[in-house]
């Protein structure tokens, strides 16, 4: 799956267009940034409900290709600004990381 | 006898600060600003408290020398010593369980730790905005036992905060509690209970002119702000931080 599938195979809102249509390689799901930071995929997909510029940061440290935020988390400005920045691709969904991850597990389990 | 106080300030070591946040730099628009008593609190690291020392001694400032630790909850905490090298201690302790994600100097920014004249002494190699394999009360008591402060950190704010990690101001060993803003605005002033620690607000400055901004006052009586070695007399500090308003 591309970065540019994911809004409409999850039925999230694509936030940004500022990124690069990569390969996404894993899918991981926290909600604490340094457990992202040690087991995020590269070229993955974080699934959170850590709304903050922080999750950009570690998203650009671990070369991320999208982040989802889930349960309609209202996205700051700066996390926009960071995410345009990076080249991060940003998605929001009103689901819960539960019903994120089953639908992306169903599309990547080997 | 009140003193201005700011207690949370980022140097050029954290990643985020800015490179211009030499501790000369930051002690001396300190001074101009008319902060008194002023603390260091890097990311995870005390490398720039004995530059800190030595520059708050030469502009006037009674110095603190901190640590802005990160724990296991993805809590902040100021950690706060009256000795550069009580800080020195901790940063160690913490680096030691930490996890091995290395800097990022591009994608991060700059870790680097300087003397008093601004020369580079070298670079931190993990990344230092990470968490520490210790939690809050752990924390708290071992900064207890190294005869410190500790106070939790913006724990209103949105992340990184007892707040945003817990959900709510949990009782511990704090001396205050860092709020972002005083009075705190609707809803929080509705529905954050604050358990009755004193609270106070501080700069979190990472930039030059971000220092000194949101200070507060701390009426330490008659009390003596140092000791005999010209350190700040913690006493001094943990009962005014108690008078503090609530």
């Amino acid at each position: 799956m591309k970065t540019s599938e994911l809004a409409g195979y999850l039925g999230a809102e694509s936030l940004n267009t500022e990124w690069t249509d990569r390969d996404i390689k894993g899918v991981y799901t926290t909600d604490l940034l340094s457990d992202a930071m040690a087991n995020a995929v590269d070229n993955g997909i974080l699934v959170t409900i850590q709304a903050h510029k922080n999750t950009v940061a570690v998203a650009t440290l671990k070369d991320l290709a999208a982040i989802v935020v889930c349960n309609n988390r209202p996205i700051p400005d700066d996390m926009m600004e960071a995410a345009k920045e990076e080249q991060i691709a940003l998605f929001l969904t009103k689901e819960s990381q539960f019903v994120v991850s089953g639908k992306l597990y169903q599309a990547f389990k080997a | 006898m009140i003193i201005r106080a700011d207690l949370h300030i980022h140097s050029c070591l954290s990643p985020c600060g800015d490179l211009s946040m030499s501790p000369r730099a930051i002690a001396g628009t300190l001074a101009s600003r008319g902060v008194n008593l002023a603390a260091l609190t890097d990311h995870n690291s005390a490398l720039n408290c004995p530059a800190f020392d030595v520059a708050c001694r030469e502009a006037g400032i009674a110095a603190l020398f901190g640590i802005e630790a990160q724990t296991r909850e993805e809590c902040h905490m100021l950690c706060l010593f009256a000795e550069p090298e009580t800080a020195l201690k901790l940063g160690e302790e913490l680096y030691a369980v930490m996890p091995p994600v290395p800097n990022n100097p591009g994608k991060m920014g700059d870790q680097v730790y300087v003397d008093e004249n601004e020369d580079i002494l070298g670079e931190v190699e993990k990344y230092l905005v990470t968490s520490a394999d210790i939690g809050i009360d752990e924390l708290a008591d071992r900064v207890h036992e190294l005869g410190g402060i500790a106070v939790p950190a913006h724990a209103d704010r949105p992340a990184f905060s007892l707040v945003s990690q817990l959900g709510f101001i949990p009782e511990g060993n704090w001396d205050a509690l860092e709020l972002v803003r005083l009075p705190l605005s609707e809803p929080a002033a509705r529905e954050l209970d604050t358990r009755g620690y004193p609270l106070i607000t501080s700069s979190d400055a990472h930039y030059i002119e971000h220092l000194a901004r949101r200070p507060f006052d701390l009426d330490i009586a008659d009390a003596p702000l140092l000791r005999a070695d010209g350190r700040v007399d913690m006493e001094t500090i943990r009962a005014a931080l108690a008078r503090r308003p609530r």
